[in-house]
Formats: C-alpha cells, sequence, structure tokens
C-alpha cells in the first residue's frame, strides 16, 4: 500500500509540475489534461513494475478474471475513442453532397429519383389548375414574365453566382488545408494566396489548377515539394467550376501579403 | 461451452444479415443499385466481414511465418519445445483456415448485395486474379497446409528437413498471395494514373501488372508481412497465456510459460519494423496524392491518429512491462548490469532526435550521421567504459524515456476534430508548436524502438548470466499477453479503417465515386464501437479455436510422448 501511495505522490507532483508550466505559458487546459494524464499513467507503471507477483491461480479463477479483464478493455477502448473530439460527419455530407451531385444525377438511382420528383411536380401543378378552374378568377392568375424576359438584375447576379462557385469550389476542394487565404487555413504547405490576383491572370491561375507544374512559387522549388500539389482538380472539376475558382482567387489583390511569386515552369 | 454458444450465436447473427441483404438483393428491380442492410448499413456491413476476413487471413497467413522459424530452431537446437509450439499453433491455424474461407466467401456476398455495380466492375478489372490467380493459389495453400500438418509424425528424425522444406514452400505460396491480393486492394486507395490522361481513360488501357503494382502496392505488402509476423507472435501468445491459466501441472506451465515468452520475441521482432513500414506507405500515399496527408493527420481523421498514438504506445509499454517480469523471474538478474551509456542514451535520445529531425530532414544523410552513432554508442564504446548501472535501473529509465516519448507522440497540434477549423485557444502556443511537428512524431516513434531493443539486449544479457525459471513468471505478465493480443487486433482495425476511409467518397479513389449516402467519414467513437467488437468477436473464434485443438484432452490424447520440459533451464 506504501508502494501505491508513494508512486501517486510521485507521480501526481510530476503531473503538478508539468501543468504548472503549461498553465504558466498559456497552454490550453486540454494539453494539461493530457500531461498529467501521462504522469499518472507512469505512476500507474512503476505502481505495477514494483509490485508483489502474483501467484497462479485455479482454471475457475482465472476464467472469472480473464472475462472480467475481456470487459474492463471493452469499456476502455469503447469509451476511451469518445472522449477525444469528434468530427461531425454532416459537415462533410453536405460537401460531398454538392461534389457527387451530377454524378448522383446521372446514375441509374439518380435518374429515376428525378422522373420521380418530375412526377410529383407535374402531380402538384395539375392539382394547382384544378384549383384554380375551380375558382374562375382571372385576377388570380398570377402573373409570369413573357418567355425570354430575363430580370434586370439578372446579369449582376449572374455574376456574383459565378463568384460563390468559385468561393463554393475552394471550400469543396479543400484549398485551405495547403492555402492559407484571408488569414484561414494553410500549413504553409502551400503559398498564402491574398495576392496571387495581382501576380497571375485568371487564365495562369486556371493553368496553375489544371496543370499544377505550370507554375512553381518562389521558396516551393525543393524536388520534393514539384509533386505536392495534386494533379487531379481537372478530374473532379469541370471547366466552368475551375474557371469560376480562378476568377474569384483572381479577385484576391492584397499587396500587404507577402504571396510569392510564382515562376513560369511548361 | 459458454464460449462456444456465444461463437455460434455471433456467427448465425452475421450469417442472417447476409441472408437477408441477399434475399432483398433478389427481390429489387433490375437495374437497382443496391439493399440496405439492417442495423449496419452497407458500408458498416462491408467493414465487419472484410476486417474480420482480413484479421483470419492476417492470423493464417502471417502464423506459417514463425511456425517453420520455429520448428527449424527446434529441429537444429534439438529443443523439442520449439516443435511442440510450432505444431499446436499449426493446429490452430488450421481451424482459422477454415474462418478465413468462411469470412471471405460471407465478404464477397455482403459486398455484391451492398455494392453490386462497383463489385461487378472491380471484379471485372481483376477477373484474372479473382477468378484464376488467387482460387489457384488458395486451393495450393489448402493442400499445403493440411500436407505440412499431417506429415508432421511421418516426417520426423532424418526427414525433419524435408517436413522443414514443405513449410518453406506454404510461406513461399501465403507470401504470394499476400502481394496477389494487395494488388486490388491497393487499387483502390492508389489506381495507376498519368499526367496529361484521364484516370478512366489511362486504367481503360492499363494492363493487369499496371494496376497490380500501383504505387502503395509494395509498401503495404512490406506493412502487412511484418505486420503479420507480429500479429502471429501476439496472437500466439495469448493461446500460450491461456493454456497456461488452464495448465494443471508444473511441466505444462513451465511449457506454455516459454511459448508465450518465444511468441512475443517474434512479435517484437515484427512490431520494432512496423513503425517504418508504416511511415513508408503513409509516404507513397501521400507522394501519390498529397491531400491524403492533411487528411489524415491534420483533417477528419486527426484524431483517429490521435487514438493510434495511444494504441501503440500503450503496446510498447506492454511489450516493455512483459519483459520487466520476464527478467524479474530470472535468478541472478540483479547482477546483470549494463554500461553507464545505456540509460545516458536513453535520456539523450529523444531531445537529440527531435533536433536533428528539425534540422536534416529524412532522407538528408546528414540525420544519420548524427543518430547512428549516438543510437549506437553503448554497444560500441561501452565495453571501455567502466562504469556501469543495474539492468533494473536501465530499465526503470527506459520507462520513463517511452512516457516522454509518447507524451510527445500523443500531443496534437490542437484537441479538435479538424485541424481547418481551429480556434487560437485551443491551439498549441509558439513555442510549443514544435511538439506537433512530424519530426518531434518521428524521434518519438524511434526513441520507442530504440528503449525496446535496449531492453530486449538487456533481456538477453540477462538470460544468458543468470537462471530462468519456466513457469514461476508472474501470473500478472498473462493478463499482459492478452493486453497485447487484444490492443494489436484493436490497431489493425483501426488502422484497416484508416486505410479503407482514405478513399474519401470514392470505391476506387479518383476513379469510381461512391454515390450512396453513406460516403462520409464516420465518427472515431462510431469506429471505435465496431473496431471494438470486430476485436471481440475475432478473440471469441481464437478462443474457441484454441478450446477445439488444444484443450488438455486433445493433447494428451495425440501426444502420449510428451517431451520433458525442465523447470529450471538457462
Amino acid at each position: 500500500m506504501g508502494n501505491i501511495f508513494k508512486k501517486l505522490g510521485v507521480g501526481l507532483a510530476v503531473g503538478g509540475v508539468l501543468v504548472g508550466i503549461a498553465r504558466s505559458q498559456s497552454v490550453p487546459a486540454d494539453f494539461q489534461v493530457l500531461f498529467l494524464v501521462i504522469a499518472l499513467i507512469g505512476a500507474i507503471i512503476f505502481m505495477l513494475l514494483d509490485a508483489q507477483p502474483i501467484g497462479a491461480m485455479s482454471g475457475g479463477k482465472s476464467l472469472v478474471s480473464v472475462v472480467v479483464f475481456w470487459v474492463l478493455l471493452i469499456t476502455v477502448y469503447v469509451v476511451g475513442p469518445s472522449l477525444l473530439p469528434q468530427f461531425n460527419p454532416e459537415d462533410e455530407k453536405a460537401k460531398i453532397g454538392k461534389l457527387l451531385e451530377k454524378e448522383r444525377k446521372n446514375s441509374a438511382q439518380g435518374k429515376a429519383d428525378e422522373l420521380i420528383a418530375r412526377v410529383k411536380a407535374l402531380d402538384a401543378q395539375v392539382k394547382a389548375l384544378e384549383d384554380r378552374l375551380k375558382g374562375v378568377g382571372g385576377g388570380q392568375v398570377a402573373a409570369t414574365p413573357p418567355a425570354g424576359e430575363k430580370p434586370p438584375a439578372a446579369a449582376s447576379a449572374s455574376a456574383g453566382d459565378f463568384m460563390k462557385v468559385g468561393e463554393e469550389q475552394w471550400q469543396l476542394q479543400e484549398c485551405y488545408n495547403c492555402h492559407k487565404l484571408r488569414g484561414e487555413g494553410g500549413k504553409k504547405r502551400g503559398p498564402e494566396l491574398d495576392n496571387i490576383g495581382a501576380l497571375l491572370t485568371v487564365d495562369e491561375i486556371q493553368e496553375k489548377i489544371g496543370n499544377p507544374k505550370s507554375f512553381m512559387a518562389e521558396g516551393y522549388e525543393k524536388e520534393w515539394q514539384k509533386g505536392i500539389m495534386p494533379n487531379k482538380f481537372k478530374d473532379l472539376m469541370d471547366p466552368k467550376e475551375m474557371q469560376a475558382l480562378a476568377a474569384w482567387l483572381g479577385t484576391f489583390k492584397n499587396a500587404s501579403v507577402n504571396t510569392p511569386k510564382p515562376i513560369k515552369k511548361n | 461451452m459458454k464460449k462456444l454458444s456465444s461463437g455460434l450465436l455471433a456467427l448465425m447473427v452475421l450469417f442472417s444479415l447476409c441472408v437477408a441483404a441477399v434475399t432483398n438483393v433478389y427481390a429489387q428491380e433490375v437495374g437497382a443499385s443496391s439493399v440496405e442492410f439492417p442495423y449496419t448499413g452497407n458500408r458498416t456491413a462491408v467493414w465487419i466481414v472484410a476486417q474480420l476476413h482480413i484479421l483470419f487471413a492476417a492470423f493464417i497467413l502471417g502464423a506459417p511465418i514463425f511456425v517453420v522459424i520455429s520448428e527449424w530452431l527446434g529441429y537444429r537446437k534439438q529443443d523439442p519445445r520449439y516443435d511442440r509450439l510450432a505444431r499446436e499453433i499449426t493446429k490452430v491455424t488450421v481451424i482459422l483456415f477454415s474462418m478465413t474461407a468462411v469470412t471471405g466467401g460471407f465478404f464477397v456476398f455482403v459486398l455484391l448485395a451492398a455494392y453490386p455495380q462497383f463489385t461487378t466492375s472491380f471484379i471485372n478489372q481483376f477477373y484474372v486474379v479473382f477468378a484464376i490467380i488467387y482460387p489457384a493459389l488458395f486451393i495450393a495453400e489448402t493442400i499445403l497446409m493440411y500436407a505440412y500438418l499431417y506429415t508432421w509424425d511421418v516426417w520426423k528424425g532424418e526427414k525433419k528437413g524435408r517436413h522443414i522444406a514443405l513449410g518453406v514452400v506454404l510461406n513461399l505460396v501465403c507470401l504470394l498471395i499476400l502481394f496477389v491480393i494487395n494488388g486490388p486492394t491497393s487499387f483502390m486507395n492508389t489506381p495507376p494514373k498519368a499526367e496529361g490522361v484521364s484516370p478512366q481513360d489511362f486504367i481503360a488501357a492499363a494492363s493487369l501488372w499496371d494496376k497490380i503494382a500501383n504505387q502503395s502496392w509494395f509498401p503495404l505488402s512490406l506493412h502487412r508481412i511484418d505486420g503479420n509476423v507480429a500479429f502471429g507472435g501476439f496472437i500466439a501468445g495469448m493461446i500460450a497465456a491461456y493454456m497456461y491459466m488452464a495448465a494443471k501441472t508444473q511441466e505444462e506451465r513451465a511449457y506454455y510459460d516459454w511459448m508465450g515468452f518465444a511468441a512475443i520475441w517474434i512479435a517484437v521482432g515484427g512490431s520494432l519494423l512496423q513503425p517504418f513500414t508504416g511511415l513508408l506507405l503513409a509516404y507513397e500515399m501521400c507522394d501519390y496524392d498529397f491531400s491524403f496527408c492533411p487528411y489524415m493527420m491534420a483533417d477528419q481523421l486527426s484524431m483517429f491518429f490521435e487514438m493510434q498514438g495511444v494504441m501503440i504506445g500503450l503496446l510498447f509499454l506492454g511489450i516493455n512491462y512483459y519483459s520487466w517480469l520476464s527478467v524479474k523471474r530470472i535468478e541472478g538478474a540483479e547482477n546483470v548490469r549494463m554500461t553507464i551509456l545505456a540509460p545516458i542514451v536513453l535520456v539523450v535520445l529523444l531531445p537529440a532526435t527531435m533536433w536533428v529531425m528539425n534540422k536534416y530532414w529524412i532522407p538528408d544523410p546528414m540525420s544519420l550521421a548524427f543518430l547512428l552513432p549516438l543510437a549506437l554508442s553503448p554497444f560500441l564504446f561501452g565495453r571501455f567504459i567502466p562504469m556501469t548501472v543495474s539492468a533494473r535501473t536501465v530499465i526503470k529509465i527506459g520507462f520513463i524515456v517511452m512516457l516522454a516519448s509518447d507524451a510527445v507522440w500523443l500531443t496534437p497540434a490542437g484537441f479538435v476534430a479538424t485541424g481547418t477549423d481551429m480556434p487560437d485557444e485551443l491551439k498549441l502556443p509558439e513555442g510549443w508548436d514544435f511538439l506537433s511537428s512530424m519530426p518531434a512524431k518521428l524521434s518519438a516513434i524511434l526513441t520507442l524502438v530504440f528503449v525496446t531493443v535496449v531492453n530486449y539486449v538487456l533481456y538477453n544479457r540477462t538470460i544468458k548470466q543468470g537462471t530462468i525459471l519456466w513457469g514461476k513468471i508472474d501470473f500478472v505478465s498473462q493478463f499482459v499477453l492478452i493486453f497485447l493480443a487484444f490492443t494489436s487486433t484493436w490497431i489493425m482495425g483501426l488502422m484497416g479503417a484508416v486505410r479503407s476511409l482514405l478513399k474519401k467518397y470514392f470505391h476506387a479513389y479518383s476513379l469510381v465515386s461512391d454515390l450512396s449516402a453513406e460516403s462520409f467519414t464516420p465518427t472515431l467513437s462510431y469506429s471505435a464501437g465496431w473496431i471494438t467488437a470486430i476485436t471481440v468477436f475475432f478473440i471469441a473464434i481464437v478462443s474457441l479455436a484454441v478450446l477445439v485443438a488444444l484443450r488438455p484432452s486433445v493433447s494428451r490424447a495425440r501426444e502420449p510422448e510428451g517431451s520433458a520440459v525442465p523447470v529450471a533451464a538457462k
């Protein structure tokens, strides 16, 4: 028992010192807990190292001990991972839903779903027509614009939509995992892009996305960095989406951010 | 009997799930995409059966490697214990061999039921493998496996060499199977590609060899070879623990104590290589498509890797604790000493490696120029330094270093589910962030491996200088053996899930999209639940196989000669 208290005391003292140092340096609380837990695991290990040996058990007693040990392991291995932060699949589902939207529509199942949706829509229209006919009131019919006539704001709205498509592609293709933009994302894997619009034309940005080796940013020319940008985006985006992404990136002309100069390679 | 009934019940549940799904498939209209597996959903149903199949396959491919090594050692040393170990593990392997076939069949059924269109096109891609090569090799393996078991008594004495040669041929076929089936498996992660050609066009023109020899095929195969050896060793260790606990005589206890020791030695050999072949696999996958890297380490799967760090840390602590308990029962262990350079290098290694890795990142040869002399110095220069410390002190210092390495390994950039969504208040502050870097993680792995190597050198030295009291090991060690088997199985499940999830929303990466509603990254909590369930099911079946193949009445009936084993041996 003395062994246990002594080791526990040392473990708590070591953990306390680690937590104290971490707290004084403004290390977040989660890390402080991690350091304390490891110090306590250390205490348990040293308790076990110096524990008195256990003699052989009888068959029945062994069986019960093994079952209890299994239950303990199962509990720890189910509960332990649940204590860590959990990724919310709903965030990803929405993204993947958008990425696969076209393919899903084109699939056999997608086409069937679309037909069902159309039938339902037609059904609803028929019902609406029936209601209107029953009412026989001309004033009740909503005024619809003649075919081919677009609302006046349509042109600017479509430009805005185009930029939205570009921004959406930035999110969907997870470009932020490697590139910092507007102070968000990036881990220095790729260059910061806040001034890319001042350094490359929209066409050149599009060329870089489609063929990553066409331009190399200054400071990113080491051999292992050359193939780091995946050469897959032209297969994952259609030309319009890629154009939209390039156009959206082309609007970033913030000279205060040090976006490295891209150099034409091939 | 209780285990038997629970195992059968689980099998029946699994079977009924499959039957329910397959029945639904035939009830569908032509052209419909798939069925819905009750309760689990399609993806999890495929995951459960595939993971179970891989676990059984890993054991039956890994066990023959150390079985034949064990048989050869027994022949060379004229020690009957090795031969008995090899034979007992072969008996269990033969039973688990049929489980591999059963789960393999289930796997095909479930895959066809859940994803009929993808499965059909995938089989078409590899029809020569699935229709000819794999079945032919599997049949050859079956014949060789049974021939190996049933010629044990016939080919003994002068004919023993013939039997060992048969074992070697069996292993060659096992290795071939592993390499062949890893072709389609790795293809799903890294299908071959070329610049300027769409993935679909490239695959349409690619030969079978191009598809098999994709970028992650060889590293995956290497990782699975040493993984299977380690896994086989840990499972054999658990078998030894069960038999030790059930042993009625001191002679039996002595034998199974020795068996646990031998199995863990082999498992450690495989485990020490695992981090390096695993890194090679990760390196090749990131080289194939760099977006795998942030997805694994910083984004959706980051906490899966946090969990991997926890489990591997525990595995190494368990391995070294077992060796500590083994040393404790060696008479004269207290007199064994080691050069003072050993504990000095142990303490210095982690910070030194972190410094070197930050300065000269691998594969810069300068990193090796610094680290190799440092790591080898106790072995090269130790004899010239008269100061020594006791073996027990070195091992205890090793445990402190292991805990420090675990702490480094487990320190992420922030405790958040995705690195892309990390508020500053949860991030490691500047000055501490080096702890979350790749050089720090690599240094932690290297240090864990180094401590384990030093402990095993010490263990070996203690065995040579002292007397092992077989059968007298602390009973706690048997629980450590069970813990190691459970943990290594769990890690295989976790990393199997990671490898499969890396395909993201594709069945075959960038090639065939998974259009089902289940194509997303599940939570760690959900995954851990299923990984644990699969582990329990697997361990239960192995326990059942041990009960059937090695229960004392069977052993006594088949092995009346029962070789004498000394209680105390050097």
